[in-house]
């Protein structure tokens, strides 16, 4: 059996009771309430004519990069595909015609309807081909409009990242070597 | 002939307080949205117009044009009726209420009384009689819409309506008790000649006691936050009107902003001197203007009743929503008791110094 011990309420002043008798909770409340409004001053944004300023790091919409010369960065190493939780991205590799010892992605499609920006494939990738921009207004009255291919992907890119390889001194020295546009690969050390 | 004209004219006076009574209305809804806003550090609707000034509008035009639904195993007759039930009484109300001074004009011979429809003998008891049908609306449409959420909100509504419109009537009591009369506008004469006449403070017992317990309980019986349990959001989906859409809705809607400004009203003109001003007489009838007199009153009255309507917003942005039980035990052990206690000295006090 368990018995129900109730803590013995302390007896209620005066005080206490000139404060039920006035409202003065309520009244403590609605005058918060009333400063608010005399002292109106909204947090709120009016959200589709003016935007938050996103941080630096926003994790938005994935996006293909291209290199200074217009050629893309995607060496169609599959390792996205494999970081990727969710499934999300799907590469098809392929030799370049007549340079047997690059490769490069003949298709890549990214399903977003499942992406959840986690950011784990612009990780994985080796030569910093996918990015993350701050694209984030993605709605869409069809979901298969969120099938995208690699033009969409790489147009994306180009009007998120008009100015490229910024970031390149900042890179490991193996992935910056290879980081680079074909043609201006420097000159190995013999 | 003369009847036509009498008819006439109480038509034209209809017409002119249902206008101001459904622009209030439309104000009101617009209000409401923005002083909550401004409460709570948001803007409140902004789109539409400048300001979002022309939000109602476009509130109403949607639900004009909404599906009007009627769910499967509706009763259809008193789905159709509830929202009737609930809006006519909200607006017939305030065929009593006088707005202005208790003037009478003559127009082709026939005495007028412009600011108030029917000044009928029993105004008070006509009001707190039409109140009481439009529990019946709201009853109805919980009933008759075949849905659990609309069912518990209708409920509830009854238990809370009746609960507190005996309150209402009590706490009017001491007020008839004082004024001997039942009619508002004998009621608001009665006050005449500065605040300190006006009842919640008028010798020989001040109503301030009554004055709380009624807009407690008017706030109750309009089904307004802190006492919203009938359409709870959290808890009901919309209760006694989910199923409602379109303008069946709109009507429940404007039933409720309707019974608002009648409460505040009556509020106004029982407790707070109705058209009366704060001081003797008025400025402009001071001054030689006698015959402009009647705005100056009609402003007073109509500050006094925008004050209880932002009463109204105010407690919303301020309280939580009671449980139900502390609802019951407020009504019934908290109001109901100081409500009689009220009567007993107003009229021990009346008794003694008649004014």
């Amino acid at each position: 059996m368990n018995v129900v011990t109730t803590q013995p309420q302390p007896k209620p002043s005066l005080r206490d009771w000139l404060k039920t008798l006035t409202f003065y909770e309520l009244l403590l409340g609605m005058k918060a309430t009333l400063t608010h409004l005399l002292n109106y001053k909204p947090i709120t944004l009016q959200y589709p004519h003016e935007k938050r300023l996103l941080p630096e790091n926003y994790r938005g919409m994935l996006a293909l990069l291209r290199y200074d010369d217009g050629t893309e960065k995607c060496v169609g190493c599959d390792l996205c595909e494999a970081a990727c939780p969710s499934r999300v991205i799907r590469v098809v590799s392929a030799e370049v015609p007549e340079e047997p010892t690059k490769r490069y992605s003949k298709e890549y499609y990214m399903d977003m309807t499942r992406c959840l920006f986690c950011g784990l494939c612009v990780d994985a990738c080796p030569v910093d081909a996918l990015g993350m921009t701050r694209e984030f207004e993605w709605a869409v009255y069809d979901k298969r409009q969120l099938h995208l291919n690699k033009e969409q992907l790489l147009a994306i890119g180009d009007r998120s990242y008009p100015v490229r390889e910024k970031r390149l001194e900042l890179q490991h020295p193996n992935v910056a070597f290879f980081n680079v546009a074909f043609k201006n690969l420097p000159q190995k050390e013999i | 002939m003369e009847i036509g004209l009498r008819l006439a004219v109480s038509l034209a006076q209809i017409a002119a307080v249902m206008g101001v009574v459904m622009l209030t209305v439309m104000v009101l809804t617009l209000a409401e949205r923005k002083v909550l806003g401004w409460m709570q550090d948001r803007m409140g609707p902004m789109e539409v117009g400048p300001y979002g000034v022309l939000q109602p509008i476009a509130d109403g035009l949607k639900l004009f044009f909404k599906e009007d639904i009627i769910p499967a195993g509706a009763n259809k007759f008193l789905f159709t009726l509830a929202p009737i039930l609930a809006l006519v009484p909200a607006l017939i109300g305030f065929a009593v209420i006088p707005f202005g001074p208790s003037l009478t004009i003559e127009v082709f011979g026939m005495q007028i009384k412009p600011f108030v429809i029917s000044d009928i003998n029993i105004g008070i008891l006509y009001i707190l009689a039409f109140a009481s049908i439009g529990a019946y609306g709201i009853i109805l449409g919980g009933w008759s819409s075949n849905s659990k959420y609309s069912l518990l909100g209708g409920l509830r509504s009854a238990a809370q309506v009746i609960s507190y419109e005996l309150n209402v009537g009590l706490a009017i009591v001491g007020v008839i008790l004082l004024s001997g009369s039942l009619s508002l506008v004998k009621i608001t004469e009665a006050q005449a000649g500065g605040f300190w006449n006006w009842f919640i403070l008028a010798m020989p017992f001040p109503q301030i006691f009554a004055f709380v317990v009624y807009v407690i309980s008017a706030v109750a019986e309009t089904n307004r936050v802190p006492f919203d349990l009938p359409e709870a959001e959290s808890e009901l989906v919309a209760g006694f009107f989910t199923e409602y859409s379109g303008m069946r809705f709109a009507f429940f809607f404007i039933a409720e902003y309707a019974n608002m400004i009648l409460v505040s009203c009556v509020a106004a003109a029982l407790f707070l001197g109705g058209w009366n001003a704060p001081y003797p007489g008025t400025i402009l009838g001071y001054i030689g203007l006698d015959s402009l007199a009647w705005m100056e009153n009609v402003v007073w009255f109509a500050v006094k009743v925008y004050f209880f309507l932002f009463l109204f917003f105010w407690l919303r942005a301020t309280l939580p929503r009671l449980r139900y039980d502390q609802l019951m035990r407020f009504g019934w052990k908290v109001m109901l008791p100081i409500a009689l206690g009220n009567i007993v000295l107003t009229a021990i006090a009346a008794y003694f110094f008649p004014r």
